[in-house]
């Protein structure tokens, strides 16, 4: 049985603990929460950039998921309904904070979060060389708007049409911003890579 | 195809794919070749972030806290609502118009007249409305019976009671609307009344008979509050 089906330590398969957590059971909550919290913590570390944040994001996702699992019909996986309401729950949080979420028009773009073209002399590839962590401190490094668009479609595998839908932009300025996330997360990358080559 | 060519359609071929055009620039040029490597490996190392991180001990802790205070609340709440259980009593009116009725449906029968006042009045202790008949007859036996008391004779003649013509012609005149309406119910009405007569008769002669029974004259102004109720209802002025 996979994690999926299986909720870690008491033996619950999911659907008993969510029947049973729509029915008050603390067991079954903890239980959940087991199954599902590196995904929703990670969802949030990687949209704030900030572990207290991302905390306090979890926990609010998961006290949210609690006060609503009574309307959850199964209409689609516990999981897709549990992610998506965590995603709606950091998306506010940076609302709350002014931060932009739907990811800046190309006119109001600053030119210093605008990739740059890549129209000059080829350099060394990155291909072979990102490793997780240094991907990591890139997507950290991405101005907020980018990194929502880039997390939402890369790392959490959400289709444009749906993250329109969830930020609230039109699907070519997903496009759009994805394609300028990743090249500006090159561009960092590249950069951390010149500055590690370059220490002695 | 150029380099600025194929690289206003970059965002396509990283996510789909490229035409045979496409394709064939990227073979022949090495920067294009090396962009569209870099952003397919970024894009690929990004899935393996999904999921990756360990939340803090404090998150499920702080989950758990706030999951005891909400139970805590909710048993309280419901602990309060179990206590609201049977605590309001009904007037004394919905009893009076349900039983009324029930009668006039011949759904239930006449009482027998309880040879016990106490037992039939009991359920007939309304305050809100005192016939000022009776209170004027009890008024006028207290001071009659005051006045046998004290030195001074003063000629206070118990009040009587509407009289029994005068009660008469009024019961008279309410089957009379009774039955210009509804002929059928008009006997039950005056089966309600000869009783309802009978008790206040009963209660006055108690009153008279011992003027500080206090029992006595509740007795006597519920029975009052029973024989206005039955002119509501066969008035059409029942309460709501």
């Amino acid at each position: 049985m996979t994690d999926a089906n299986k909720a870690r330590g008491d033996g619950l398969s999911e659907a008993e603990a969510i029947e049973r957590a729509k029915q008050g059971d603390a067991e079954a909550f903890e239980a959940l929460y087991n199954l599902h919290k590196r995904r929703v913590y990670s969802l949030c570390l990687r949209m704030t950039a900030n572990s207290a944040e991302a905390e306090d994001l979890t926990q609010e996702a998961f006290l949210q998921l609690f006060r609503k699992i009574g309307t959850f019909r199964g209409e689609s996986a516990f999981s897709t309904w549990l992610h998506r309401m965590s995603v709606n729950v950091v998306l506010m949080r940076l609302r709350k904070k002014g931060l932009p979420v739907v990811p800046l028009e190309d006119t109001l773009e600053t030119e210093d979060e605008a990739p740059k073209k890549e129209l000059g002399a080829p350099d060394p590839a990155l291909a072979g060389s990102v490793d997780r962590l240094q991907l990591q401190r890139a997507i950290e490094a991405l101005p907020p708007g980018y990194r929502s668009i880039f997390v939402l479609h890369d790392v959490e595998g959400y289709e444009h049409n749906e993250i329109a839908e969830l930020v609230g932009c039109s699907i070519g300025n997903s496009k759009s911003q994805l394609h300028k996330a990743r090249m500006k997360l090159r561009e960092l990358l590249k950069t951390s890579r010149a500055e590690k080559a370059a220490k002695p | 195809m150029n380099c600025a060519e194929f690289q206003r359609v970059l965002a396509e071929i990283i996510d789909g794919g490229g035409s045979a055009e496409q394709e064939s620039h990227l073979e022949s040029c090495s920067t294009c070749s090396s962009l569209v490597s870099d952003l397919k490996a970024i894009s690929g190392q990004a899935r393996a972030l999904q999921a990756s991180e360990e939340p803090s001990p404090r998150v499920w802790q702080a989950i758990d806290r706030t999951l005891q205070q909400w139970q805590s609340d909710l048993d309280y709440i419901a602990e309060q609502a179990r206590t609201l259980q049977a605590t309001e009593e009904p007037s004394p009116r919905v009893w009076n118009s349900l039983e009324i009725a029930l009668r006039q449906e011949g759904l239930i029968r006449q009482p027998q007249r309880a040879r016990s006042v106490v037992s039939f009045f009991e359920r007939w202790r309304m305050a809100w409305l005192v016939p000022v008949a009776a209170t004027l007859l009890v008024a006028g036996v207290i001071l009659s019976q005051r006045g046998d008391q004290g030195g001074t004779q003063i000629a206070v003649r118990p009040q009587s009671p509407p009289s029994q013509s005068t009660s008469t012609n009024d019961d008279q005149q309410v089957l009379e609307a009774v039955a210009s309406r509804t002929p059928a119910a008009r006997d039950t009405y005056a089966a309600n009344l000869r009783n309802v007569n009978a008790y206040i008769h009963d209660a006055e002669q108690s009153v008279q008979a011992d003027p500080n029974d206090e029992e006595a004259q509740q007795y006597l102004m519920s029975a009052y509050e029973q024989k206005a109720m039955i002119y509501d209802m066969a008035l059409d002025r029942s309460l709501p």
